[in-house]
C-alpha cells in the first residue's frame, strides 16, 4: 500500500500505456478478450483516481502526491508529477471517460486491437498533461495525446475522415509549434523546465536571451502559449477544426475529444497563462471575452444551422467552451477578487460538466448512428415510440447540455455569468443570446429526432430501429448520475475547485 | 650445425609448392593436399625458430602441435565437404563450383 | 416535525414520484397514477399543515418560517439556498397545492383510465377510441398514461420548489423545470406536427424572458452578494440598489434589475410581446392547460414580480413599464379572445388578459390586489379549463358515437345546449365564468378585480383604470359568449346531442374548484366596503404583512364599485344578447380577420425574428463565416503551403536533388558496378591468385617505400 501511495500518480499515468503494451501480445482475433482487457485496464486508473480524490487534501496549498524522477538532467528537465485541485478534477474526468469510451467501443469490430491500444495510449497522453509540473513533460504528453487521436479519426472515422484528421493534426500541430518554442525559450531563460521553479523565479529573472531583453522573451512566450491553447480549446475563430474532427471521429473518439481533449487548452490557460502573465492576461481579457462571446453566440447559431446531428452536437461544444473562456477572461480581468474567483469556479466546473454532457451527447448520437447509418436530422423524425428509453436518455442529456437547473450545466453557466457580469457586463449580456439559441439547437435536435410524425422507414423490416441496449445504458448511467448529482449538490466538486482557485489566484 | 636459413629455404620452397598446388590444381582434394603442404611448411618454420631461439620457451612447439590439430580437423572437415559436394553436384572440380558468381 | 422541515419536504414527494414512475412503474397505469396522486396528496397535506400553522402564527411577515443551507462555495463565502414561507408564500402554497391535487385527480378521468386500449392508437397521438365487446365505439385510454403522470409530477415538483424557495436561484430552478415540463406536456402528443411546433415555440419564447431574468439574477447577485429575499429586502440594501445609477435608460440598479426580472415574467406569464406561445400551448392535453397554462406556471411569472415587489417598486420608471405592459396585455388579449371559436383558445387569451390585470395591478403599486387576483384567478381559471376539458370530453364522446371525425370537438359553434347533457359541468363552468367576469358580490373574481380597480383608481392611474375597465367589460362579454355558445340554446350538431357527462374523477375537481371560485373571494372583502365598517379584510391583513410596511387598504369609492358592477353585468348581458341566436360563425359580427388572426403577431414574428434567425444561423454564421471566411482562410493557408511545396519540388527537389544528386549518384554507382562485375567469377582459385598478386604488389610497394627509400 505504501508503494501505491507513494507512486499513485505514476501508476495512474502509466498503467494505461503499459496495458496497451501488454495487449500487443494478445491474439488479435480474440475480440472479446481484447475488449474486456482494455476495459478492465482502464478501470484501474479510475479506481486509483477515486482513491486519489479521497486522499487529496483540498485545504493544502501547492501540488500534492508529487513524484520526481530523473529524465533529462542535462537540460534541466525531470519527470515531475503532481496534482492540485484544478488538475485533480481533470484527472478524474479523464479516468472516468476513458472506460466509458472503451465500453462504448464494444460495438467496433474493425481492427480492434490497435483501436483499443490507441485509446489507452491516448489516456496516458491526456493524463500526463494534467499531471505534469515540468514544461517539457507537459509538451511531450500534449503531443502524445495528439497522435492516437489522429489515427483514430483517420482510420476509424466516417466518410470525410481524411480531410478532418489532417485538419485536426495540422491545426493542432501548428499550435504546438508555438508551444514548443515558448517552452524552449523559458527553458533556456531559466535553465530548468520545472514549472514550480520557473514560477518561483519568474519575477526575479535577470539578463537577456539571444540579445533580446527578458520582457520581450516573455511576451513572445505569452503569445505562443495563447495561440497554442486557443486552438486547442478552441476559441473562436480557431474553432473550425472541431466540428470536422468531432463529426468524423468514431463515437468513442468524439467522446474523448469533446470530453477531455478540449479541456487541455483551457487547462493550459489556467495552469500557465494566467498564473505567469497576470498583467498581459488582464490587458487582453476584454479581447478574450469578445472572442468567447463570439464563440458562445456564433457557436449556438452554427449549431442551430446544422442538418447533421453529430455536427450539431459538435458545434454545441464551441458554444459551451465559450463559457469556459468567458469565465477565464473574467478571472483574468480581476484576479484575486471574489467575482473573478466565482467566474473561475464556473469555468472549471463548466470544463468538468461539458466533459460529462458532451461525451453523453456524442455517445447518444453514436447509438442512433450505429443503428440507422445516417446522421441527417431530416431522415429521422418521430422515433420516440420506437425507442422510448433512448428518447428519455436523450432528452435528459440534452437538457443537461441546455443548462436546465437541477442538472450540472446550469450551475457552471450561472457561476460564469455571475462572475463575469460585473466585470464584463456587455459581453455577458450579449452571450445571453447564445444561451437563448442553445435552447433552439437542443430543441431542434430533440424534435427532429424524437418528435413529429414517425418516419415509417425505421418502424418495420430490416431497418427497424432497435432500443438502446444494456451495455449502452451502462455507459450512460455514470454520466447521468454525475450530471444529476452535480446539478443538485455541486459542492462535492466545487469545494475542491474553489479551494484550488483560492490558492492559485 | 646446419644454419637456420636452410630450414627456412626448405620451408619457403615447401610453402610455394603448396601454394602452387592450391592455385593450379582443379581437383578439390588436390587443393586440400596443397593446403596441408603449406601448413607443414609453417610447422617447419615454427619448430626451427624455436630450436634456434630460446629453447626454454615452448611456444614454437606448442604452436606446431596446434597446427597439427587444426590441419587434422581441417582435412576431416574439408574431405567431408568435398564428399558432400560430390554427392550433390557430382564433381570435385573447383572451377565448376561457382555458386557465388554474380 | 418542525414547520421548516416540513417545508423542505413539500416538493419531495412529486420528484420521488417522477423517478418512481420513470424507472419502475411506467408499465403499470394504475400504479403510476396511484404513485403520482399519492405524492400530490402528501405535498398537499404538507402544504395544508404549513398553511394552517402560517395563519396561526402572529407576525409571520416579520419572522417567516425559514431555513437554509450552504449550497455553492463562492470564493470565501457560500451561496445559500433554503426555504421560506411568509404570508404571501403561504397563500400561494395553498392554491398551488389545491389546484395541483385537483388536476392530478382530473387527469385520471381525462385520459380515460379504465377504458380499453385503442384499436389504432399510437403513442404520441391522442387516443382515437376503441370498439368494445358490443361493437360500440368507446373512448380509449391514453397510450402514454404513465408518462403523463410522470411529467405532471415533475412539474408539481418545480412549482412547489418555486413557491417554497427563499431565494431567486432555486426559484429560477423551479421556473425552468416547469418550463421543461411545459415543453414536454405541450408536446405530449409529439407526433402531431402542430404540437411539436407549439412545444418548441413555448419553450423558446419563454426562454427569451428567462435569459434576461438570468442576467437580472446575476446582476442582483453581484450587486448584493446574495440572492435570498431575506438579505435583499433589507432596508439598507434596497436603499443602495435604488441609489446606484446604471447607464441604461437612466434606471437605478434596482430599476434595471427589476426590469430584467420583469422580462422573465413577460415570457413566463405570456405578457405582450411574448404572449404568442400561450394560445398555441393549448395543443397539450387539457389538464396541462389548466395546471400549467392557467393556474400555476404562468402564475409563477406574476408570483415572482410580486415577490420582488420591494425591489421593483423602488424605481418609478420600471413600475410604469410594468403597469403599461400589464394594462396593454389585458385589453389586447381580451380583444382577441372575443373572436376565437376554439373553447380553449378563448380561455388562453382570457388567461393572458387576466395575467395582464395582475401585472397592471402590481405596476400601479397594488401589491395585495395583485396577489389576491393571482389566487382567485388560479382557482377559477383552473376550473374553467377543466370545465372546458370536460366539455371537450363530452363532445368527443359524441364524435365517437356518430363516427364523424371531421367535427372539431373544441369548436364552440359545434356545441350548444350542453346545459342539459352535462349539468354539473355547466353549473361549475357558469360559476367559473361568472368569477372570471367579476359577477358582483358572489364570486371571488369580483372582489379581486374590484381591488385592482380601486388600487389603480386610488393610486392615480386613471388611464390604467379606464383601460382595465374596458378589458373587464370585454372579459365578461366573451365569457358570456362562450357560455351561450357552449351551453345555452339547443344542440347545433349531432355530436352535441350525444354528448354526455364525464366520470366522477373529472367532476369532483370541478366542484371543489367551484367552491373556491366563490368562497375564496370572501376572505378579501374590504373593510369599508359600501361604507360599512366590516371586519378588516383577512387577505389584506395577512398578505400585506409580508411587506416591511403594511400597505394601506384602498378607501372605498362608489366610482370604482359602480364601474365594477357595470362592466361585469353589462358584459355578461351583452354577451348573452349578442350570441343567444347565433348558430354559425357567419352570423358572428366579431369574426374580424385582424382579431381572428391575433393581430398577425405570429406572422410578424416569423418575418422579423424567426426567418432572420434561420438566415443568420444557416447562411451567415455557418456558410459565410465558418465555411467561407474562416475555413476559406485556412484552406488558403493550405493552398499556399501546397503551392510553396510544389515550387520547391518542381524547381529544386526534382532537378537538383533528385536528378543531379540522387539519380546522378545512382548512375555512377551503377556504371562502376557493371564494369566491375566480371571480377566476381565465383572461382576461389582465381580470387586467391588475385589476392596473391595484390599481396605481392603491396609487399613490393612497402619494401620499396620502407627499405629502399
Amino acid at each position: 500500500m505504501d508503494f501505491v501511495n507513494s507512486h499513485l500518480l505514476s501508476l495512474i499515468l502509466f498503467f494505461p500505456a503499459c496495458s496497451a503494451l501488454v495487449m500487443l501480445f494478445l491474439p488479435k482475433d480474440e475480440a472479446k478478450l481484447l475488449r474486456w482487457f482494455a476495459f478492465v485496464a482502464s478501470l484501474i486508473p479510475l479506481a486509483l483516481s477515486v482513491y486519489l480524490w479521497i486522499q487529496f487534501k483540498p485545504d493544502a496549498t501547492g501540488y500534492q502526491f508529487q513524484e520526481q524522477y530523473t529524465w533529462y538532467a542535462a537540460i534541466g528537465s525531470s519527470l515531475h508529477l503532481g496534482v492540485d485541485g484544478l488538475s485533480l478534477t481533470m484527472v478524474l474526468l479523464t479516468t472516468l471517460l476513458t472506460p466509458l469510451a472503451l465500453l462504448a467501443s464494444f460495438s467496433v469490430s474493425d481492427r480492434i486491437k490497435p483501436y483499443l491500444m490507441l485509446f489507452l495510449f491516448l489516456e496516458t497522453g491526456m493524463l500526463g498533461v494534467f499531471m505534469a509540473i515540468d514544461l517539457l513533460i507537459f509538451f511531450v504528453f500534449w503531443e502524445i495525446g495528439l497522435v492516437p487521436m489522429y489515427f483514430l479519426i483517420n482510420q476509424w472515422g466516417s466518410a470525410n475522415r481524411n480531410y478532418a484528421s489532417l485538419k485536426f493534426m495540422i491545426y493542432t500541430m501548428g499550435g504546438s509549434l508555438g508551444l514548443l518554442l515558448g517552452i524552449q525559450l523559458l527553458g533556456a531563460l531559466f535553465g530548468t523546465f520545472d514549472l514550480a521553479a520557473i514560477t518561483a523565479n519568474w519575477t526575479s529573472a535577470q539578463g537577456s536571451l539571444l540579445g533580446f531583453p527578458i520582457a520581450t522573451v516573455k511576451d513572445v512566450v505569452f503569445w505562443a502559449f495563447v495561440i497554442a491553447f486557443a486552438i486547442k480549446v478552441p476559441i473562436w475563430p480557431f474553432h473550425t477544426w472541431l466540428p470536422d474532427a468531432h463529426t468524423e471521429a468514431p463515437t468513442a473518439g468524439s467522446m474523448l475529444l469533446a470530453g477531455v481533449l478540449l479541456k487541455l487548452g483551457a487547462y493550459g490557460f489556467l495552469r500557465l497563462v494566467l498564473p505567469l502573465y497576470p498583467d498581459q492576461a488582464k490587458a487582453y481579457a476584454p479581447a478574450l471575452a469578445l472572442l468567447a462571446t463570439a464563440a458562445i453566440v456564433f457557436g449556438a447559431f452554427a449549431s442551430f444551422a446544422q442538418k447533421d446531428f453529430k455536427r450539431l452536437v459538435a458545434y454545441s461544444s464551441v458554444n459551451h467552451m465559450g463559457f469556459v473562456v468567458l469565465g477565464i477572461a473574467a478571472a483574468a480581468m480581476a484576479a484575486g477578487t471574489a467575482d473573478a474567483r466565482i467566474a473561475m469556479n464556473g469555468a472549471i466546473l463548466q470544463m468538468f460538466n461539458h466533459g460529462l454532457s458532451a461525451a453523453g451527447m456524442f455517445f447518444l448520437v453514436g447509438v442512433i448512428y450505429e443503428r440507422t447509418h445516417t446522421r441527417n436530422l431530416d431522415e429521422f423524425g418521430g422515433l420516440f415510440p420506437l425507442v422510448p428509453i433512448y428518447g428519455g436518455i436523450l432528452i435528459f442529456t440534452s437538457m443537461a447540455s441546455l443548462g436546465l437547473p437541477g442538472l450540472n450545466g446550469f450551475v457552471s453557466e450561472f457561476l460564469v455569468v455571475r462572475g463575469s457580469y460585473p466585470l464584463l457586463t456587455p459581453y455577458t449580456a450579449i452571450s445571453m443570446l447564445g444561451l437563448l439559441f442553445t435552447g433552439a439547437y437542443i430543441l431542434k435536435g430533440i424534435s427532429k429526432v424524437l418528435h413529429g410524425p414517425m418516419n415509417e422507414h425505421w418502424a418495420h423490416g430490416e431497418h427497424k430501429l432497435t432500443e438502446i441496449n444494456t451495455r449502452e445504458i451502462i455507459v450512460m448511467t455514470p454520466l447521468m448520475a454525475l450530471i444529476l448529482v452535480t446539478g443538485i449538490w455541486p459542492a462535492w466538486i466545487l469545494d475542491v475547485i474553489n479551494k484550488a482557485v483560492m490558492h492559485l489566484f | 650445425m646446419i644454419p637456420l636459413s636452410w630450414y627456412l629455404i626448405l620451408s619457403a620452397a615447401l610453402f610455394s609448392i603448396g601454394l602452387f598446388g592450391v592455385l593450379s590444381r582443379k581437383n578439390a582434394v588436390a587443393i586440400l593436399l596443397g593446403i596441408e603442404l603449406m601448413l607443414n611448411a609453417v610447422n617447419i618454420n615454427l619448430v626451427s625458430f624455436w630450436r634456434y631461439g630460446d629453447v626454454s620457451q615452448m611456444a614454437g612447439q606448442v604452436f606446431a602441435i596446434i597446427v597439427f590439430a587444426v590441419a587434422a580437423s581441417e582435412v576431416a572437415v574439408g574431405l567431408a565437404l568435398v564428399i558432400s559436394v560430390y554427392r550433390r553436384r557430382n564433381t570435385v572440380i573447383a572451377d565448376e563450383l561457382d555458386l557465388m558468381k554474380w | 416535525m418542525t414547520t421548516e422541515t416540513l417545508i423542505w419536504l413539500i416538493p419531495l414527494p412529486p420528484i420521488l414520484a417522477f423517478f418512481l414512475i420513470v424507472l419502475f412503474t411506467n408499465r403499470n397505469k394504475a400504479l403510476s397514477h396511484t404513485v403520482a396522486i399519492g405524492a400530490a396528496l402528501l405535498s398537499w397535506l404538507g402544504a395544508m399543515i404549513v398553511f394552517v400553522r402560517a395563519i396561526g402564527t402572529p407576525d409571520l411577515g416579520k419572522t417567516p418560517f425559514a431555513s437554509f443551507i450552504n449550497w455553492i462555495p463562492t470564493a470565501d463565502t457560500w451561496l445559500k439556498i433554503g426555504v421560506q414561507i411568509d404570508p404571501f408564500g403561504a397563500v400561494t402554497l395553498f392554491f398551488v397545492a389545491w389546484t395541483v391535487l385537483m388536476i392530478f385527480l382530473y387527469s385520471v378521468g381525462y385520459h380515460n383510465y379504465g377504458q380499453p386500449a385503442g384499436d389504432h392508437d399510437h403513442p404520441g397521438l391522442p387516443p382515437h377510441g376503441a370498439t368494445d365487446e358490443h361493437g360500440h365505439q368507446v373512448p380509449s385510454v391514453e397510450p402514454m398514461y404513465s408518462r403523463f403522470f410522470a411529467f405532471i409530477s415533475l412539474f408539481a415538483f418545480g412549482m412547489f420548489t418555486l413557491v417554497v424557495s427563499d431565494n431567486l436561484l432555486t426559484l429560477f430552478a423551479g421556473w425552468e423545470i416547469m418550463g421543461l415540463c411545459s415543453y414536454l406536456l405541450i408536446g405530449f402528443w409529439y407526433a402531431k406536427p402542430s404540437a411539436r411546433a407549439a412545444a418548441v415555440k413555448a419553450f423558446m419564447t419563454t426562454r427569451v424572458g428567462d435569459v434576461f431574468m438570468l442576467l437580472g439574477i446575476a446582476f442582483l447577485y453581484s450587486a448584493t452578494g446574495s440572492l435570498s429575499y431575506r438579505d435583499i429586502f433589507q432596508a439598507q440594501v434596497l436603499h443602495t440598489l435604488a441609489s446606484v445609477p446604471t447607464p441604461i435608460f437612466g434606471l437605478s440598479a434596482a430599476g434595471l434589475i427589476g426590469l430584467l426580472l420583469f422580462i422573465g415574467t413577460i415570457g413566463k406569464s405570456a405578457q405582450f410581446p411574448l404572449h404568442v406561445w400561450l394560445p398555441d400551448a393549448m395543443e397539450g392535453p387539457t389538464p396541462v392547460s389548466a395546471m400549467i397554462h392557467a393556474a400555476t406556471m404562468v402564475s409563477a411569472g406574476v408570483y415572482m414580480i410580486i415577490r420582488m415587489f420591494p425591489l421593483i417598486s423602488l424605481d418609478p420608471k420600471t413600475m410604469t413599464v410594468i403597469a403599461f405592459i400589464g394594462t396593454f396585455t389585458a385589453i389586447f388579449a381580451a380583444t382577441i379572445a372575443v373572436a376565437q371559436n376554439d373553447i380553449k383558445r378563448v380561455l388562453a387569451y382570457s388567461t393572458i388578459s387576466q395575467l395582464g390585470f395582475m401585472v397592471a395591478a402590481l405596476g400601479t403599486g397594488a401589491y395585495v390586489a395583485a396577489a389576491f387576483h393571482l389566487v382567485t384567478h388560479a382557482f377559477f381559471k383552473a376550473l374553467l379549463f377543466l370545465g372546458s376539458g370536460s366539455v371537450i370530453h363530452g363532445m368527443e364522446h359524441g364524435v365517437l358515437h356518430t363516427g364523424d371525425h371531421n367535427v372539431d370537438p373544441q369548436n364552440m359553434f359545434n356545441m350548444g345546449g350542453l346545459r342539459k347533457k352535462m349539468p354539473i359541468t355547466f353549473w361549475t363552468f357558469l360559476i367559473g365564468g361568472f368569477a372570471l367576469s367579476g359577477f358582483p358580490l358572489l364570486t371571488a373574481g369580483f372582489w379581486s378585480k374590484d381591488e385592482i380597480f380601486s388600487g389603480a383608481f386610488n393610486n392615480g392611474h386613471l388611464i390604467v383604470f379606464i383601460t382595465l375597465a374596458v378589458a373587464a367589460f370585454l372579459t365578461a362579454f366573451y365569457t358570456m359568449r362562450q357560455i351561450t355558445l357552449t351551453f345555452l340554446g339547443g344542440p347545433r350538431t349531432k355530436e352535441a346531442e350525444h354528448a354526455h357527462e364525464t366520470p366522477w374523477t373529472m367532476i369532483a375537481p370541478l366542484v371543489v374548484l367551484a367552491i373556491f371560485a366563490i368562497g375564496y373571494g370572501w376572505v378579501g372583502i374590504p373593510q369599508d366596503f359600501l361604507g360599512l365598517h366590516l371586519n378588516p379584510s383577512w387577505f389584506h391583513e395577512f398578505v400585506g404583512s409580508t411587506l416591511a410596511v403594511m400597505p394601506a387598504e384602498s378607501p372605498f369609492s362608489w366610482i370604482v364599485f359602480g364601474t365594477s358592477l357595470v362592466v361585469s353585468l353589462g358584459g355578461l348581458f351583452f354577451g348573452w344578447l349578442a350570441y343567444r341566436n347565433v348558430s354559425v360563425p357567419e352570423q358572428d359580427k366579431l369574426q374580424i380577420p385582424l382579431l381572428k388572426n391575433k393581430y398577425y403577431f405570429d406572422e410578424l414574428y416569423n418575418v422579423v425574428f424567426i426567418k432572420p434567425s434561420y438566415w443568420f444561423a444557416e447562411t451567415f454564421v455557418y456558410q459565410w463565416v465558418d465555411k467561407g471566411l474562416i475555413d476559406g482562410v485556412l484552406h488558403l493557408f493550405g493552398k499556399a503551403a501546397n503551392g510553396i511545396g510544389s515550387i520547391i519540388r518542381n524547381y529544386f527537389d526534382l532537378p537538383v536533388i533528385n536528378r543531379f544528386f540522387g539519380d546522378g549518384t545512382a548512375h555512377v554507382t551503377q556504371w562502376v558496378g557493371k564494369n566491375l562485375r566480371p571480377i566476381q567469377s565465383g572461382r576461389i582459385q582465381q580470387y586467391m591468385l588475385v589476392s596473391l598478386i595484390v599481396l605481392l604488389a603491396i609487399a613490393g610497394l612497402l619494401y620499396y617505400l620502407l627499405v629502399i627509400v
